[in-house]
């Protein structure tokens, strides 16, 4: 950041809903002094402290790990909190902040969540273990492990969710998120229900209803892929049986040391 | 997850009697296509069967996907099952009459 940009006042435009008074949500402008390092939610915070203490928004953690602060911010979702302002100032010095799409505001930045934990509960997104669980540790090779990575990264912000086309139109749908989550359990050798959840993902409202748009894959803030977990879960949906064959086999094993 | 597969399913078979389509008549003698070269070589049981069954692939093909884009919508979505009972009842009805025309064919 050079010194002039340390001196610019930047224009945050900002999606106001407050459904006891406005009938439709409407921007409203507000004027921030830049500072460095200053991200999207620092000017938030400067605006509701300073200016105007009405202005709506979750936030927490402020480290990209809740996942509260996911807005729409220039057209695109993101986490307002690991987003530096210079990089979303526009031409006219403007930054436009909304609401997740998609999602009813509750009050301006604010949105219900509700369906969207609907569908990740639908799922069954917590570990089911074997009833024999080893007395000191599960024993997953490295590869398996790397195979569950990208999807434990997953912070449940949103953002993915709420840049969904499909989810657009049919909240029905179990939506990336959900099937991030039922792909991580689905390939965790520890778990014992794959088959299960692999059923559930099958029906009418779920993997066959991803039109492979990636805008999942544009707005995770974390580059997390969820398209190619949802094509894995499709071709292990197929083969329900064969998979659910090869699990229980592995988990005979799984206290067993890893062969080299 | 039927839908998807048979939509799957009826692209690949779409890509084979496409490809056998375009070749036959574009790409080899006589080049002018006119209704005489059509009928000749419609009158024949191969080229007969080669359509119809290309026939039963597009209608399929179309309306899985005409399915899908449908229900993709909330509303559509709560009458999944009439709305595929319409499209299947619309598949065979294009079907016989498509058929029926390509049969229908002769020297």
């Amino acid at each position: 950041m050079s010194n002039n940009d340390i001196q610019r006042t930047v224009t945050v435009r900002i999606q106001r809903f407050n459904p006891d008074v406005d009938k439709k949500p409407h921007m409203q402008d507000y004027q921030v002094k830049m500072w460095p390092g200053m991200t999207i939610l620092d000017a938030l915070h400067e605006i509701k402290t300073h200016q105007d203490g009405s202005v709506t928004y979750r936030r927490s953690c402020r480290h990209g790990i809740c996942g509260s602060c996911a807005m729409h911010i220039n057209g695109r979702n993101t986490l307002a909190c690991k987003t530096p302002i210079i990089n979303e100032v526009q031409k006219n010095d403007t930054v436009t902040i909304g609401p997740l799409p998609y999602l009813p505001v509750i009050k301006d930045m604010v949105v219900d969540r509700t369906s969207f934990w609907e569908q990740y509960l639908r799922v069954k997104p917590w570990l089911l273990p074997p009833n024999d669980i080893p007395e000191k540790e599960f024993r997953m090779s490295q590869e398996e492990v790397d195979a569950l990575h990208d999807a434990e990264a997953c912070i449940m912000c949103g953002a993915c969710y709420s840049s969904c086309a499909v989810i657009g139109l049919n909240k029905k749908y179990l939506g990336p998120h959900a099937l991030l989550k039922a792909f991580l359990r689905v390939l965790d050798p520890r778990d014992t229900a794959p088959a299960e959840r692999l059923e559930i993902v099958s029906q009418a409202d779920g993997v066959a209803r991803c039109h492979t748009i990636f805008n999942c894959i544009d707005a995770c803030p974390k580059g997390l892929n969820p398209t190619q977990a949802i094509e894995t879960l499709r071709k292990l949906a197929q083969k329900r049986q064969k998979y659910e064959e090869a699990r229980r086999e592995r988990q005979k094993h799984l206290n067993e040391p890893i062969p080299s | 997850m039927l839908t998807f597969k048979i939509q799957r399913w009826s692209a690949i078979a779409l890509l084979f009697f496409l490809t056998v389509h375009m070749i036959f008549m574009h790409y080899v003698p006589p080049f002018h296509i006119t209704f005489d070269v059509v009928q000749a070589r419609l009158s024949t049981p191969t080229w007969k069967i080669i359509d119809i069954l290309f026939l039963f692939s597009v209608l399929v093909h179309a309306m899985a996907g005409s399915y899908q884009v449908i229900t993709d919508f909330e509303s559509a979505f709560n009458y999944r099952k009439a709305l595929a009972w319409a499209s299947i009842i619309i598949v065979i009805l294009a079907f016989i009459y498509g058929a029926k025309t390509i049969w229908a064919f002769q020297l």
